[in-house]
């Protein structure tokens, strides 16, 4: 018989965890860095208005509700999925927020409460008819989306709720000249960071998106990532709505009507992979930022509004191109 | 209808000095070979010999890296399936490849649609009327009308052969077409395939199955290790010789070790698991220290039996004992971290990895709730990377960094982080499946050793799933193997036997099944 000795290990040195091998997430932060920057600079230069105080604080918090709701978006692109009833969850929400307050005079924390509870639970209905009956993310958040859409119409006529004044001051105050809405989507944005970054929660989510067959294979409850995944979405959809209330003083039922594409535009533009897996959260919130410069600078060209949303769509599609391009070229990069 | 014998008695498909080169591995080496009308001609060889990459090359879904191919005397450089099957190149693929809810005359005149109809309109009657000659021909008696997806295994596999006929495909090559039929099933095929061949068509037939090669085939091509061993007439070639020709008489027909099996351990005992269609009554019993070989053909239900054991499928009935107390095993995470138990799958790339995602998360991924902080539950990545970097270093994973993705290793660096992965999660017993598809000598020779270090050093119970016979006798210490869902046989004591007299001992007992 054969005897064989075991071979000395081969003294290799430990690979670091080098940041070079990070440049194609990387170089696309940096690219859209680039891109805010100009757009703001070249707003800057365009307008008089722009950099003064008040007009800064009003991009602030646009930027911090198109971070929201995109966030609301990525987290479902993130495993796999999507959500299109981002929106008309918001618009629910600001209706039964609005019955909170007007019909039932409920005070503020409990309406809140109520509210939050519905995005929680929507999302768990999306989340429940995916995970248990198999059926494809899309076509239950379709449905969902317009039985929503039905039923906030149905319900409100379309005429929107009185809220009391003082529950304007979280959408409408300031902190130090920063609203309070942008410091608010700010602490989650980073808290969301954290999460995918440094909990297991998060960094379950990214495996199941990357590879959901793996994922499950490793002993992870994929069906409960993307469950919970969905009750995040659609309880950050009902957080924006409530702030948006807050906003602009009232429940206007068609609230959450031009989210769907907003939240959309911004994951994509931020870098959130369509097939999931992939996140960033420096994309995202330069992309919510490019995305409210962009229909900010197309207001003050005074360009026919009409068109915007062939700005927008363009733009997705631009953001998409680049980064197949930079894959391409990285793939015969590879091979040689 | 198929040309006629005489047109294409003088003219054959040959292959000279053909390459190609996937990255680390040379899949298909300076490969030459004539193909002749009205022969059956059999491709042979273990996983990853480089037979399918060859069978792509040359219906133009692969472009070889070297050589030249001819085809009627003429150079033939297809640049896509379509274009080689323009030429009358036809591929029946193992995976079954029908459109399931269209209809059977659909199915076979696919690309001829425009030939069946008139101003964009798709004349059914004629459409179902030149369908049924090529059903006729292949032996589908059915109306042409008839909805696919209701159909059997081996129907569709009729279906496609009709559908290489119809597009009047002169050579058609045949990936393992047994695959998926039933025996009786099978004959009919065999039948079909003795016909073509007096009606003048090429076949190359690419199997595993050395009883149903030497029965059709005329001429026998062994391919190992992506070179061309020889071509031998089926009639002039012994049993034993083929054989050889396949498992080669290098190196690997040594045994890696003697194994240090515990028997007084046992770590694992699974008594009458059965679940249907999956596995059958399968009972045995692992020991500390032990390399456990399943051998068995592909389908043999040897990876079904492991998706069962840890509690990927439900067992209808049966039970699982781990060190002596009855397991529940009712997901993966009870398996993996109740159990210890763990499973290295056999698709790394569909089911193993996460490509998209760094070397670093691939190998840490199982270890992360040991990892993280009690209170701020932060799973900190320096302790990450320190147990990454060792794991890498162990294995002599190639890498830039740990940061690179996973997609871009090669086949072997994939598979070693692959089996890491395990490894870090400091599981006891260890299923690895097919651990070596894909991947080149080198790192076959040092995942060998791996999974030997494993169980003699680190005192694991493996149990290791292989169709190929050179690794499960160089690795085991005991065969179990399988077929038909169950376990018909049992090799024991590989350590005080010769390789030839433990290869022999499968032989035999896969004879006397089959």
């Amino acid at each position: 018989m054969q005897k064989t000795e075991v071979p000395p290990k081969p003294a290799e040195t430990v690979p670091e965890f080098s940041k070079a091998s990070r440049q194609f997430r990387g170089g696309r932060a940096l690219g859209l860095l680039f891109g805010t920057i100009v757009l703001f600079g070249a707003i800057a230069l365009v307008s008089d208005t722009f950099l003064k105080p008040y007009t800064m604080f009003i991009i602030a918090r646009q930027i911090a509700f198109s971070i929201l709701i995109a966030l609301s978006q990525a987290v479902c692109l993130v495993v796999g999925g999507m959500n299109l009833s981002v929106g008309a969850i918001g618009s629910m929400a600001t209706v039964i927020l609005g019955l909170c307050f007007q019909e039932v005079k409920l005070n503020a924390w409990l309406a809140v409460t109520i509210t939050l509870l519905f995005g929680v639970v929507s999302g768990a209905i999306n989340g429940l008819i995916i995970t248990r009956l198999r059926i494809n993310s899309f076509i239950v958040t379709l449905s969902l989306m317009f039985v929503y859409m039905g039923l906030r119409s149905g319900i409100s006529g379309g005429s929107p709720y009185t809220i009391p004044e003082d529950f304007g001051f979280i959408g409408q105050s300031a902190i130090f000249g920063v609203s309070w809405v942008f410091v608010l989507v700010c602490l989650i944005l980073l808290a969301t960071g954290y999460m995918f970054s440094h909990t297991i929660f998060g960094r379950h989510m990214l495996a199941t998106g990357g590879n959901e067959n793996a994922a499950r294979l490793c002993g992870i409850a994929t069906d409960s990532v993307v469950f919970r995944a969905h009750v995040i979405s659609g309880f950050l959809a009902a957080l924006a709505a409530i702030l948006w209330a807050s906003m602009i003083g009232s429940c206007a039922p068609e609230t959450g009507d031009s989210w769907l594409i907003g939240s959309f535009a911004v994951s994509i533009i931020g870098g959130t992979g369509l097939n999931g897996g992939v996140i960033s959260i420096a994309g995202i919130f330069l992309g919510g930022a490019i995305f409210v410069l962009i229909n900010y600078g197309l207001i003050e060209i005074k360009a026919n509004p009409y068109f915007a949303n062939s700005f927008l769509g363009a733009l997705i599609l631009l953001a998409i191109v680049l980064d197949r391009v930079r894959e391409i070229v990285g793939e015969s990069k590879r091979k040689t | 209808m198929i040309a006629s014998g005489t047109e294409l008695a003088t003219e054959c498909l040959t292959l000279r000095g053909i390459g190609k080169r996937f990255p680390g591995v040379r899949a298909v080496d300076n490969v030459s070979l004539d193909f002749y009308p009205g022969q059956i001609h059999a491709l042979m060889g273990e996983n990853g010999a480089g037979k399918s990459t060859l069978m792509k090359i040359i219906t133009g879904i692969y472009q070889p890296d070297s050589g030249e191919m001819r085809f009627r005397g003429k150079r033939l450089a297809p640049r896509s399936y379509r274009e080689s099957l323009a030429m009358g190149i036809d591929i029946v693929h193992q995976e079954i490849q029908v459109v399931p809810d269209a209809s059977v005359a659909e199915n076979i005149m696919l690309d001829k649609l425009a030939v069946v109809s008139s101003g964009g309109r798709v004349n059914w009657r004629r459409l179902y009327e030149q369908a049924s000659v090529f059903m006729r021909e292949v032996g589908l008696h059915l109306p042409p009308s008839t909805v696919v997806r209701q159909l059997s295994a081996a129907h569709k596999q009729l279906i496609q052969i009709a559908r290489a006929l119809a597009a009047r495909a002169t050579v058609i090559l045949l990936d393992e077409p047994t695959s998926s039929l039933s025996l009786n099933e099978a004959d009919n095929l065999f039948a079909l395939l003795d016909n073509l061949k007096k009606c003048g068509v090429t076949l190359i037939y690419v199997s595993h199955k050395i009883e149903e090669v030497y029965r059709i085939a005329d001429t026998i091509s062994v391919m190992r290790d992506g070179k061309l061993i020889g071509t031998r007439r089926s009639t002039e070639l012994e049993r034993r010789d083929l054989v050889r020709m396949m498992i080669g008489r290098d190196l690997r027909e040594q045994r890696i070790g003697p194994t240090a099996v515990n028997e007084g351990k046992v770590v694992l005992k699974v008594e009458t698991l059965t679940k249907t269609r999956k596995c059958r009554a399968i009972s045995f019993e692992l020991h500390e220290g032990e390399i456990l070989g399943f051998y068995g053909l592909v389908g043999a239900g040897r990876t079904e039996f492991a998706r069962v054991l840890i509690g990927e499928d439900r067992a209808d009935s049966g039970s699982v004992y781990v060190d002596g107390e009855k397991a529940a095993i009712h997901r993966i995470s009870d398996a993996l971290f109740r159990y210890k138990i763990g499973y290295v799958t056999e698709n790394r790339k569909e089911e193993g990895l996460f490509l998209g995602e760094s070397v670093l998360t691939n190998l840490t991924l199982l270890v992360w709730k040991k990892m993280r902080h009690p209170v701020t539950r932060y799973i900190s990545r320096k302790n990450e990377e320190v147990a990454a970097g060792k794991m890498v270093s162990a294995l002599s994973v190639r890498t830039r960094s740990l940061a690179d993705l996973a997609a871009n290793l090669s086949g072997g660096n994939q598979q070693k982080i692959s089996i890491g992965r395990w490894l870090l999660a400091d599981c006891d017993i260890l299923i690895i499946d097919e651990p070596t598809v894909g991947v080149d000598v080198g790192a076959k020779e040092q995942i060998h050793q791996l999974i030997w270090n494993l169980a003699c050093i680190e005192r694991k119970a493996i149990i290791l799933i292989s169709s190929e016979m050179a690794e499960i006798i160089r690795l085991s210490s005991r065969i179990l193997l399988f077929a038909d869902q169950q376990i018909i046989g049992e090799v024991s004591r590989l350590d005080d036997k010769s390789y030839t007299k433990v290869r022999d001992e499968i032989g035999n007992l896969l004879s006397a099944i089959h």
